[in-house]
């Protein structure tokens, strides 16, 4: 079983190793056990079988005394002494009852006997033992056991000691026989403490025995006696086993009782340090999860704990750092405001299908403010604005800044009424003149409005859809516009209008528009700047703004621009050709800018239609030089080395200063249309596009005034000294052959 | 030959043994070649040698066998049949002196001084003599009919002195022999007669005084 649990495995390892320590002491109490129990059994019966030995040699000379004494009997000898039968067989049997002897025999030193207490024996018969007699002849007196074979006690074992008789001298042998029966083992056994029995040498059958039959555990050992016999000592293995038994019982249940007691202490230990772990990981988990704001259980002050502290540490630093991060994400730097991605997630946390407003708030002439008061102004400003508008987000409602000067506002459950209220109290809020530095600056806004889910449901959608009425609100002045009021526009559009601009391309659906281009100072077209128009086979016509930013998102403007340059150069040939001393402007893109091969290409469209460079006029926006200036400028230089006129389009826009302008070999800048708008309704504002053209001038810019639509502003221009006028008031884009016959009407015109 | 012999050796005996006597002396030596004390030399004339009475005559001069440090000495005493030994206690203990032997039980009980009766050995044989209360004090008393015997000295030799001239027997004895030996007959004339005898006998080793050993009581 492997574990994947902690807690289990400290507790298997901790058990195991008990198991293991106690099996090995154990298995060497067991070892040990044995091996003692064999010594000691090896030791008992050594020692048994010298004290039976021993007692064996006492109880014989005890026996050998005791019958010296009663041979040295006076009475006993001189009974002897007569060789009468019944006197000598009287006085045996009286004296062998005084040392307790079962058997009396009385041998002449012929070997004969003279009497006996056997019956079955008579005087006369040789003595039953004569190598006793043999011994004693030697050492004065003898003793063996010995077993009586003849008569009724045939097979009874004795004791028989042999003395002789000395009246001084020997006249006979007295034997004395003593039983060696089971009693006399008994008692043998009762003081070796081993059973005793006494065997025939290599015969079968027992002579005595102690009793308890021989069981097949007990140890032996064999000590050899005379007349053929031996002695058999035996010791129960399992009586010395017993004790050393009942030890490893003992030791068997302490282990036991240890191994519980080891099981338990170890499962509550890691218990105890699992635990914290766990209570650990299921706050890390929840860390995890970005739920920085439960502190951890407080923890023991251990290795754990310590653990825990970083933990803890951990959590706050991270939680601290999360806010820093989520506030550099999501707050604008300058205003304090949500920024455009918290604006994008605010609206994803918006219940589904829930009802409301966009509104994208832009600051009028903000650019223009910022080029000719500087960046700092610009950016208090924006502060300023800011903090005009931020009193007014309404409950649960949001405002972020989006970019520059565009700022947003989220209103959920509002209806279109509701929005156009509140777009007109953010329009109130503006109205009033920021001061700044004592400076009073009048500072207007426009709103578009995107409603949800009318309008789109992803903000991506709804906040294009408000710029798009944005863009409309300030085109026609209206301080407010809905996102339906520009015309319906449903999002997959875009994507079909990718797909059909590459077919629209080869199946020559693109035309080029002319728009006139008005000298104020001679009051002559010197020339037309080319705007591009799809003529859609299914939709009609398709306005640039809708086609060409995604064309240059997609890089297709790189295919579309070559097919631009080409038309215009073509038609200033042919105006060239037709004596018209009128000058093409085409656009280009950021993208086309970044071409390396864009001079060499524009030379060689020139020299293919003969055009003199002047004729060319290339209009650059202020972005698209902003993306790598250092390239933009070195292509710019190349094409003005050509010879060919270099213009900023759309001016006021970006945040391109003069003095960066300055540096680049442009020749003309182009007043954006919303600055031309402001001039005669703000005097001040005025004074900031006049104050550009002057500073345009001294840096030897001609100065193009763009998208001019009445008399008015035209004659203002005029006065102030602006080169060129561009816009509806003058004549609308028109086809190369509209422009001409305009060209003449124009011409008999002035001349009227 | 041997049969025309015979008779003139007798012829010649019977003339010296009335004329003369002589002496026998004999070397009792065991087969081993140690010569035997304590031995009894016995000259037993053969048929047609009168036995005559000892120059010394029985109780003149008495046999005794005293006890002296409580020891009988000697311990080897030989006697004709008849004679009157006496067994006087030079001690200061008693004694308590007794025969079981066939040829002359006696039993003389606790006693001091001389006892009253000597105890005459009527019957040839010999006589072991012990006490009761010291059982490592032994005598031997050979009793023999012929009056020429001797005894042998430390060296093992005996003299048998003043045997008439005639035929004897001459028989070696010894209280602790293993074996009787067979006699060897001689002739005695004038001139002594020089003899070796051999016996197999175990020589005699004083006992211990037990009642002395000290680890004893």
């Amino acid at each position: 079983m492997s574990s994947r649990s902690l807690r289990h495995r400290i507790a298997i390892v901790f058990v195991g190793l008990l198991v293991l320590v106690m099996g090995l002491v154990l298995a060497l109490v067991h070892h040990s056990s044995e091996r003692i129990v064999e010594r000691e059994t090896r030791r008992e019966l050594a020692v048994g079988a010298k004290v039976f030995q021993r007692l064996l040699e006492q109880n014989q000379r005890q026996l050998e005394t005791a019958a010296a004494v009663l041979s040295a009997d006076f009475a006993f000898r001189e009974a002897i002494a007569t060789q009468d039968q019944p006197t000598v067989r009287s006085v045996i049997r009286n004296h062998g009852q005084r040392i307790h002897a079962q058997v009396m025999m009385v041998a002449g030193t012929d070997g004969k006997l003279i009497a006996t207490t056997q019956r079955a024996s008579a005087a006369g018969d040789p003595f039953p033992f004569p190598d006793l007699i043999a011994a004693a002849e030697v050492s004065g007196r003898s003793a063996g056991l010995r077993q009586m074979r003849n008569g009724q006690l045939s097979g009874q074992l004795y004791q028989v000691v042999l003395v002789p008789i000395q009246a001084p001298t020997r006249i006979a042998w007295v034997a004395m026989g003593f039983h060696v029966d089971d009693r006399w083992a008994a008692d043998m056994a009762g003081i070796t403490g081993l059973g005793v029995q006494i065997v025939r040498t290599r015969a079968p059958g027992v002579l005595a025995s102690s009793g308890a039959s021989a069981g097949t555990q007990d140890a032996s050992v064999e000590v050899p006696l005379d007349g053929g016999l031996q002695a058999v000592l035996r010791l129960p293995v399992a009586q010395v086993q017993a004790p050393f038994e009942q030890l490893q019982g003992r030791l068997l249940g302490v282990i036991v009782a240890a191994v519980a007691v080891f099981a338990a202490g170890s499962v509550m230990l890691a218990g105890r340090i699992v635990r914290p772990l766990h209570e650990l990981s299921a706050a890390a988990r929840r860390i995890a999860q970005g739920d920085y704001a439960q502190p951890l259980p407080p923890a023991p002050r251990d290795e754990i704990g310590q653990l825990a502290g970083s933990f803890e540490q951990m959590r706050t630093e991270i939680a601290s750092r999360e806010e820093r991060i989520a506030r550099l994400a999501y707050v604008d730097a300058l205003t304090d405001l949500p920024n455009r991605t918290r604006f994008l997630e605010a609206f994803g946390r918006l219940s589904p299908g829930a009802g409301g407003a966009v509104l994208v708030v832009n600051v009028d002439r903000f650019a223009l403010i910022n080029n000719a008061l500087g960046h700092v102004v610009g950016d208090r400003l924006l502060r300023a604005v800011a903090g005009q508008l931020q009193p007014l987000v309404p409950e649960g409602g949001m405002l972020a800044r989006l970019w520059g000067d565009q700022f947003a506002f989220l209103l959920e459950s509002a209806g279109p009424e509701a929005a156009r209220r509140f777009a007109d109290t953010v329009l109130a809020a503006l109205r009033d003149p920021v001061t700044l530095d004592g400076q009073r600056l009048d500072i207007g806004a426009s709103v578009g409005i995107a409603l949800f889910p009318d309008d789109g449901l992803d903000a991506a959608t709804l906040l294009r859809r408000a710029e798009l009425a944005l863009a409309t609100a300030k085109r026609r002045h209206a301080g407010i516009a809905f996102a339906q009021e520009t015309g319906g526009e449903p999002a997959h559009e875009q994507l079909s209008l990718i797909g059909d601009m590459r077919r629209a391309l080869a199946a020559g659906e693109f035309t080029l528009a002319y728009q006139p281009k008005l000298a104020l100072g001679s009051g002559r077209i010197v020339a037309v700047e080319a705007l591009l128009r799809w003529q859609h086979p299914e939709r009609g016509s398709i306005a640039p703004a809708r086609f060409i930013p995604f064309a240059e998102q997609t890089g297709f403007i790189r295919e579309i621009t070559p097919w631009v340059l080409e038309s215009a150069v073509h038609q200033a040939a042919a105006w060239h050709a037709a004596g018209l001393d009128i000058a093409v402007s085409a656009n280009l893109s950021t993208l086309d800018l970044l071409d390396p091969h864009l001079g060499r290409r524009v030379r060689d469209l020139l020299e293919a239609h003969a055009v003199p460079a002047r004729r060319l006029c290339l209009e650059i926006t202020e972005s698209a030089l902003m993306d790598d200036p250092a390239l933009a400028q070195a292509h710019l230089d190349e094409l003005a080395g050509l010879g060919i006129k270099l213009s900023i389009d759309d001016y006021g826009v970006g945040q391109a200063s003069l003095a960066y302008l300055k540096s680049l070999s442009v020749d003309e800048l182009k007043l954006d249309r919303s600055f031309i708008t402001a001039i005669t309704e703000s005097p001040r504002n005025a004074a900031i596009v006049e104050s550009t053209i002057m500073l345009s001038h001294a840096l030897g810019l001609t100065v193009v005034a763009e998208g001019v639509e009445t008399p008015a502003e035209l004659r203002w221009l005029r006065e102030h000294g602006c080169d060129i006028a561009q816009g509806y008031g003058i004549g609308r884009p028109m086809t190369a052959a509209q422009f001409e016959h305009w060209l003449a009407e124009f011409a008999l015109r002035t001349v009227a | 030959m041997r049969r025309a012999l015979l008779p003139l050796l007798c012829a010649a005996a019977l003339a010296a043994g009335s004329a003369s006597a002589a002496t026998v002396e004999v070397l009792v030596q065991t087969p081993a070649g140690t010569p035997l004390a304590d031995a009894a030399v016995l000259v037993e004339p053969l048929a047609g040698t009168p036995a005559r009475p000892r120059a010394r005559a029985p109780g003149a001069k008495g046999v005794a066998i005293e006890q002296r440090g409580r020891e009988f000495i000697p311990w080897m005493t030989v006697v004709q049949t008849g004679t009157s030994v006496d067994f006087p206690n030079n001690d200061t203990m008693r004694h308590h002196v007794y025969s079981f032997s066939e040829p002359k039980r006696f039993e003389i009980k606790l006693y001091a001084g001389k006892p009253g009766q000597p105890v005459v050995f009527d019957k040839p044989g010999q006589v072991d003599i012990g006490c009761n209360i010291h059982d490592w004090m032994e005598a031997h008393v050979l009793v023999v009919d012929t009056p020429y015997f001797a005894r042998t000295g430390a060296d093992g030799r005996a003299a048998v002195t003043n045997v008439p001239a005639g035929h004897y027997r001459v028989r070696p004895w010894h209280p602790l022999q293993k074996a009787a030996v067979a006699p060897q007959d001689i002739e005695i004339e004038e001139a002594p007669v020089r003899m070796t005898l051999l016996l197999d006998a175990r020589a005699r080793q004083p006992k211990p005084h037990t009642e002395d050993d000290p680890d004893r009581y």
